[in-house]
Parts: structure tokens; sequence; C-alpha cells
């Protein structure tokens, strides 16, 4: 009976411990770290159907081979429940190594897969995964180890099922559904943070703005179809123009902002200008014609301007806009405090 | 002849006999393994199963299950024209079909639990079907 209780608390805690977790990688961990006290297993997994990923969690003496028999068991069970994907090279592995036994009882190299337990993660009628505890010892696993792993699997259903969820709304609240880029109300959440550090941290912190020229015109006459298009491609631009770190928005009908953390002036004008010119060389199919489009960008930097706010880096970078459209279009402008 | 004589001649007789020991088979076994992986999984297990076995078994497929359990009262008005053999042989394959689900997830886990209380009704359908 004490023995019951003991579990039961263990059990308490590891569904404790998936409630608390933000993310899957945090389910695995917390999981994993629970789950040897309450069964002898040699590795647990989580496959999720959503980006097909097997996340293992295993005795760090698992050999590769035996790694592999799980992923490949996992798959084959996950297979019969009619769901995909169906063949393992198509999943992506991602292994944690712990170690969950003594040094004496470490594993073979030649250790193979003997006994297992799979259960689909199953809320409100569809399968999104399933989880499985595996061991190379024959016969490892019980019908009281199958009702608390069942409880386990519950409770991670439930939790995965709520990250699903929760990533779709964020996906709507932070993208801009046209060019997949972050929107505005994201990128004004995203400058609060990186001027903080950068105010704090006395770290440069660059801003560009930018403006498609002439983009009232596309649209006149080719529609607003083709306009959006065009969007589309130079958002694609803007993307693989910057940096990791850099931040990519579109802050209004043919505007775009930049956000560049730890670049001072010279590197910032150093991006503005790459992107000019790709523009400026990029062909732009638009209805049946092809033509050539070209972008305006205002630059603003912190220290180098004396910005004392976000808000101030904006409107700083929004003049510079203004006077490269007003310069003559197809330019990078410094904001000049004038 | 009489009306019941006319019935065993049909093989109506059996056939509401077989479904009653299928019903209650179906029964126990929800009752043993929902203990052991709950009704949400087992639910699904059953619905996979009932797709599978449905296509062939066409009967099977007003089997309703939800995670309250298995409801029969559809598939009895389906099987008042059907013949106790075809009747036995659709539960069975839908029964193989979860031993198997049951094998592919735990091995021999979930057998070991529910063999032992069903297999003496799947042979009691067998005599049953055997004898008509």
């Amino acid at each position: 009976m004490r023995l019951i209780f003991k579990n039961l608390n263990i059990l308490r805690s590891t569904i404790n411990a998936i409630n608390m977790s933000f993310e899957i990688k945090e389910i695995v961990e917390s999981a994993g770290h629970n789950l040897p006290n309450l069964f002898e297993f040699s590795a647990f997994g989580i496959l999720w159907k959503e980006g097909s990923t097997i996340y293992l969690y295993q005795e760090e003496s698992c050999p590769l081979s035996f790694t592999q028999e799980v992923a490949k068991n996992m798959v084959r069970v996950f297979s019969t429940l009619g769901e995909e994907p169906s063949d393992v090279t198509r999943v992506t592995l991602q292994v944690e190594k712990r170690k969950l036994r003594p040094t004496h009882m470490m594993m073979d190299s030649k250790a193979t897969l003997k006994s297992y337990l799979t259960l689909p993660l199953a809320v409100e009628g569809e399968i999104i995964g399933c989880i499985s505890l595996n061991s190379d010892q024959p016969n490892a696993f019980d019908a009281q180890d199958l009702q608390f792993f069942s409880v386990i699997g519950y409770q991670m259903a439930a939790t995965l099922k709520h990250f699903q969820r929760f990533s779709s709304i964020k996906t709507i609240a932070i993208y801009d559904s046209l060019t997949n880029l972050y929107n505005r109300r994201y990128f004004e959440e995203r400058l609060i943070g990186e001027a903080q550090k950068a105010f704090y941290g006395s770290s440069p912190l660059s801003l560009v703005m930018v403006d498609i020229d002439h983009f009232k015109k596309i649209n006149d006459t080719f529609g607003h179809t083709e306009g959006d298009k065009v969007l589309q491609e130079i958002a694609s631009l803007l993307k693989a123009s910057v940096r990791k770190k850099d931040t990519v928005a579109r802050y209004g009908g043919e505007e775009f902002v930049l956000i560049l953390p730890e670049a001072g002036i010279e590197e910032a004008t150093m991006i503005a200008e790459r992107i000019r010119r790709l523009v400026e060389k990029t062909l732009f199919e638009v209805g049946k014609a092809q033509m050539n489009i070209t972008v305006s960008l205002g630059i603003s930097s912190f220290p180098i301007h004396h910005a004392e706010s976000k808000e101030d880096l904006v409107r700083m970078a929004d003049q510079a806009l203004y006077d490269a459209k007003r310069g003559g279009r197809n330019r990078v402008c410094v904001f000049s405090g004038l | 002849m009489t009306e019941r004589g006319k019935e065993e001649r049909e093989g109506k007789w059996t056939a509401d006999l077989v479904l009653d020991l299928h019903s209650n088979l179906l029964k126990e076994i929800w009752e043993v393994v929902a203990a052991l992986i709950g009704e949400a999984v087992l639910g699904l297990l059953f619905h996979l199963a009932i797709k599978k076995m449905g296509e062939k078994y066409l009967f099977l497929n007003s089997l309703k299950v939800t995670e309250e359990g298995i409801s029969m009262d559809e598939v009895v008005e389906e099987c008042r024209s059907l013949p106790a053999a075809e009747i036995h042989r659709g539960f069975q394959g839908l029964i193989n079909h979860l031993f198997n689900l049951f094998s592919a997830l735990a091995e021999g886990v979930i057998s070991r639990e529910v063999f032992p209380k069903v297999f003496p009704k799947l042979r009691e359908a067998e005599r049953l079907i055997s004898q008509k």
C-alpha cells in the first residue's frame, strides 16, 4: 500500500511537471526526469506529428542501434494507428542522453529492443502523436506500468494540444498574413526589448525604414493582386538580406521596418545599401510584364543619433526615409538631425 | 412448425444469442482495457478497428463508441436480416483487429489481462455457430 502511495505521489509530481512545461522539449525533459522513479526503462520517446519529430530521452549508454530501433518501432506503431509518418527516414530525431542507471548496469553495445509500451496521444478523437517507453530487458512492463503510463500520456496529450492551439494563436497574433513577415504589433513589442537592451547595455541599435517607390502606380496599373505579389517578393528579398538576429516587419501598406540589434551606423548602411541594390537588380514579374522596382530607405541609429526612446528611433528613421524620397528615391539616407 | 422452430431454422434465434454474446464480450473488453489505458485512447482504438473491419462487415459501422462505452442498439437493428455466422465473423474480425492493435501498442501486456476473460466467451460463440 505504501508503495502505491509513493508511486501516486511520483505520478502527481510528473503530471505537475508536464503541466508547467512551455514547450515540447521541456515536457520530454521534465517527464524524462521523473519517469525513472516510476519505471525501469532504457528510452522514453515522444513522437509529435506536427513537425514529424521524435524526441528521445534515454539512458546515456544506449547504443545508436538501440536508438534507431526505438525510433523505427515508434514510427511502425504510429503507422498501425493509421497515422503518418510511415517512414522513419522522414522523421527528425532529437536525442537527450541522461544517466538513468548505475554504472554497473550500463547497456550492452549490442543491446536490442526487447519490450515497449506505446500509447497514442489522443485529444478530442484526434491522434497528435504517441509516447513510448522502451527497454532492453524482456517483459519489462506490466499492467500497472501501463496504467501509470496512460495517465501520463493523457496529461501530455492535453498539454501538447494546448501548445498547438497556443502556437496557432501566436502565429495569427504576430505575423502579417500577406507577407509572412512580423506584423507591426510584434515590431513594437520587439523594439521595446531591443531598445531596453541597447539603452541600458550601451550597445548599438539601428532601425531601417523601407518604402517601395511608386507602389501606388503599380496597384493602379496592374491591380491589387499584382501589387500584393510585389509586396511578397520584396518581403522575401528583405528576409534574405538581413542577419539572423535582425527583425523584419511589415510596418503598414508598402512600408517595412528592420530592427538591427548591435549594428552601428556603418553596418546598418551596408545592410540597407545591400537591400537597395538587390531590389534594383531584381526583375519583377507584374502581370504579363517584367519591370524594375526600387525602394527608398531611412536609417536611425543608437547611440549616434542620441535617441532617448524607441519612439525617437522610429521618428528619426521615418525622417531619413522622407529625405530619401525627397532626394529622388532609390537611395539610402541616414538621419541627419536637420 | 412452432414459431421458435421456425426462428431456429432461419438462424434468428442463434443470431440474437451471438449478438448478446458479442455485446457482452465487447463490454468486457471495454471495462478491462479502459482501466489500463483510459477511455479516450480505447475509444480511439475501437474507432480504428470499426473503420477497418466496417469495410467488410458494414453492420459494424453502426456500433457507437463514446468515452462512456459501446452502444449496440443500432447494430441490433442492422443485424436483424443477417445470418448468425456473418454476425459472428464480423465481430470476430473486429475483436481480432482490436487485439492486433493492443499487441502493437503494448505487446502482451493488454492481451494478458483481457484474454482469460474473453477467450471462453469467444469459444462459446464459436460453439453456438457450429451447432447451427
